[in-house]
């Protein structure tokens, strides 16, 4: 059997027409995805993590048969999905933005009967699987089966959307951050089904975030994107693995005047945050924090600054991405 | 996939968006009596009806109040099938719209016929009572007639608009085009002048239009004028079968062009 999704070098450049007084206008190109390449098995979650503007809703679109790609190729389901679009149709599930997408004057059920229609499921079928989702997100719980789309609140419009991906048990499920600025019992609810899909239901899952902590417990593998760029990729144990063996110094520093000053002799990567008034939050990345951790406190004591709290930490993945996206640590 | 399923789901979706709105509900009832008023103002404005009955041996009011019943249901189909997309695009349901597997050609014929079903029934209130008012006992029928006819016209209308929609659509996502595609749909139709009056060049171009010959069965039978009704008949169907290919590739026109562009999330 192919794999579930597999994506070659693909590459999307929008134009981008702007008004610029009366009779001028200049087109300005946007390259929201620069050549990525990665694939996608069946029974596992991967996930695109990267922050806003990354490219992750215009991969996602593309796999989606919603836009062509300028260059490259993907298949989706073993299909082409420029040349075999409708073949790839049948078998994605989707979920796009959770703030929109069905009809305000139709309830919960109702709205899910007429995607049912529109996907082609006989309606006892239809039918029976809208019980089953409908209890499995629990909007009958909430009410959310009964009330108005127009009525629902953000976490219910989710559930929905995730319900219409599930309508027709397709092996292949396309969801863009489904859980963005959710409730949490809700953003936890979907998290779960996911992950119950992937590894009981056998399903293929592309899950969009920038959200670290997220990609973490979510998904199986994570290819960090960055400007149109897939800068690493691997599980999230190995994605710490990956950067050169680093440690972080967590320092809480109470400052008088610039505590970065004095540590400008230490030329490790260095991330200073100033949390309030003169209070600073430090972190440094060392490879072996025993031989210079003692220096670095002397230094930033004889400074004229009080060392609140040190804490040796292994990176978390905020650090990892950190280190791809700007170079090295 | 099977039309009646889709069919079902639009109906549902148009009712309940209609009667959960009720200002829409309110229009839909309103609509027939303030097109009706229209079309006498229009009528009038254009001659005395002595005029009028002397010229087509017609009652204007009979004439005006039918036609504008004709127009309303008929041209709905272009009106749904020029809106619909636009709406989805904002309503953030092309998206799942455009990535269904449903068959494209079966979809935009059932979006109209719900909008259908609520002009042919509460236009049928406003022209009941006048045929009545006419003819008497024998206005029941002739009205059923009338109104059987205008959805016969209804029907084949459908492919032709997809047609028509999924060019424009090509052309230009606004919603102006409507107002510029419905009066040329309008006139071409030969709804308010009787169809075979007017200019030859005319009446080829609204030849075009497979529902232009049903238009003109309705017009000869109240003038009771000789007509070959099966030919027109004939024409008419031949017509619809030949604009369900033709929608169907301007729709898919539509549809890679949207896709080159992306479509819009909302
Ligand atoms: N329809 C569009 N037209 C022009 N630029 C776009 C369009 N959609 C996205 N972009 C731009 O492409 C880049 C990637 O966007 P997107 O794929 O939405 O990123 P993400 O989903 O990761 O936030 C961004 O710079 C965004 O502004
Ligand atoms: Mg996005």
């Amino acid at each position: 059997m192919s794999r579930a999704i597999e994506v070659e070098k693909i590459t999307k450049t929008y134009r981008v027409k702007s008004r610029r007084g009366l009779f001028k206008s200049s087109v300005e190109f946007v390259e929201a995805v620069k050549g990525i390449s990665f694939t996608a098995d069946y029974g596992s979650i991967v996930c695109l993590l990267g922050p806003n503007g990354a490219g992750k809703t215009t991969t996602i679109k593309i796999l989606a048969t919603l836009l062509l790609p300028d260059s490259g190729s993907a298949r989706v389901a073993g299909y082409d999905v420029v040349k075999e679009a409708s073949k790839v149709r049948e078998n994605i599930g989707l979920m796009l933005t959770v703030e929109k997408g069905f009809y305000g004057k139709l309830n919960g059920r109702e709205n899910l009967e007429y995607f049912a229609a529109l996907y082609g499921l006989p309606r006892d079928i239809a039918l029976k699987r809208i019980d089953h989702l409908v209890k499995l997100l629990e909007l009958d719980k909430l009410g959310a089966d009964r009330k108005l789309y127009e009525e629902f609140s953000l976490g219910m419009k989710a559930r929905l959307s995730l319900a219409r991906a599930l309508l027709k048990d397709a092996p292949i499920l396309l969801l863009d951050e489904p859980t963005l600025g959710l409730d949490p019992p809700s953003a936890r609810k979907i998290r779960e089904l996911v992950r119950e899909m992937a590894h009981r239901e056998n399903k293929s899952i592309l899950y969009t975030t920038h959200n670290m902590f997220e990609a973490e417990i979510v998904c199986d593998r994570i290819l960090l994107i960055n400007k149109g760029v897939i800068v690493a990729e691997g599980s999230p144990e190995e994605l710490k693995d990956k950067i050169p063996k680093l440690k972080v110094i967590n320092l809480v520093i109470k400052a008088s005047g610039d505590p970065g000053k004095p540590l400008e002799r230490f030329t490790f990567r260095k991330e200073i945050k100033q949390e309030e008034n003169s209070v600073f939050n430090v972190k440094i990345y060392v490879p072996r924090p025993e031989d210079v951790l003692g220096e670095i406190v002397k230094t930033l004591v004889n400074s004229g600054h009080e060392v609140v709290n040190v804490r040796v930490e292994e990176p978390s993945l905020e650090d990892v991405f950190i280190y791809y996206s700007e170079g090295s640590i | 996939m099977s039309f009646t399923d889709i069919l079902r789901a639009e109906f549902k979706l148009e009712y309940n968006d209609m009667l959960r709105r009720k200002s829409v509900l309110f229009m839909l009832i309103m609509y027939p009596y303030l097109f009706t008023l229209f079309a006498l103002f229009i009528g009038y404005a254009g001659g005395s009806p002595e005029v009028f009955v002397e010229k087509f041996g017609l009652n204007p009011v009979l004439y005006l109040i039918t036609s504008s019943y004709i127009l309303m249901s008929i041209l709905a189909s272009v009106d749904v099938l020029l809106w619909r997309p636009l709406y989805d695009s904002e309503n953030g349901t092309l998206v799942y719209i455009i990535s269904s597997p449903v068959n494209r050609l079966k979809y935009y014929m059932a979006l109209p016929f719900p909008r259908y079903t609520e002009l042919l029934l509460m236009g049928a209130t406003s022209i009941l009572p006048v045929y009545v008012y006419y003819y008497g006992l024998e206005g029941v029928l002739l009205s059923l007639l009338v109104i059987t006819l205008i959805a016969v016209g209804c029907v084949l209308m459908v492919p032709f608009a997809i047609f028509v929609a999924g060019v424009c659509h090509r052309v230009g996502e606004s919603w102006r085009i409507i107002n510029i595609v419905r009066p040329i749909v309008m006139i071409l139709m030969g709804v308010y002048y009787p169809r075979f009056y007017i200019p030859l060049i005319g009446y080829i171009i609204g030849s075009l239009i497979p529902s232009s010959f049903i238009v003109e069965i309705i017009q000869r039978t109240l003038l009771h004028l000789e007509s070959n009704t099966h030919l027109l008949m004939a024409i008419a169907f031949t017509l619809f079968f030949l604009y369900l290919p033709a929608g169907a590739w301007s729709i898919k026109a539509w549809e890679v062009k949207k896709v080159k562009e992306g479509v819009k999330i909302s």
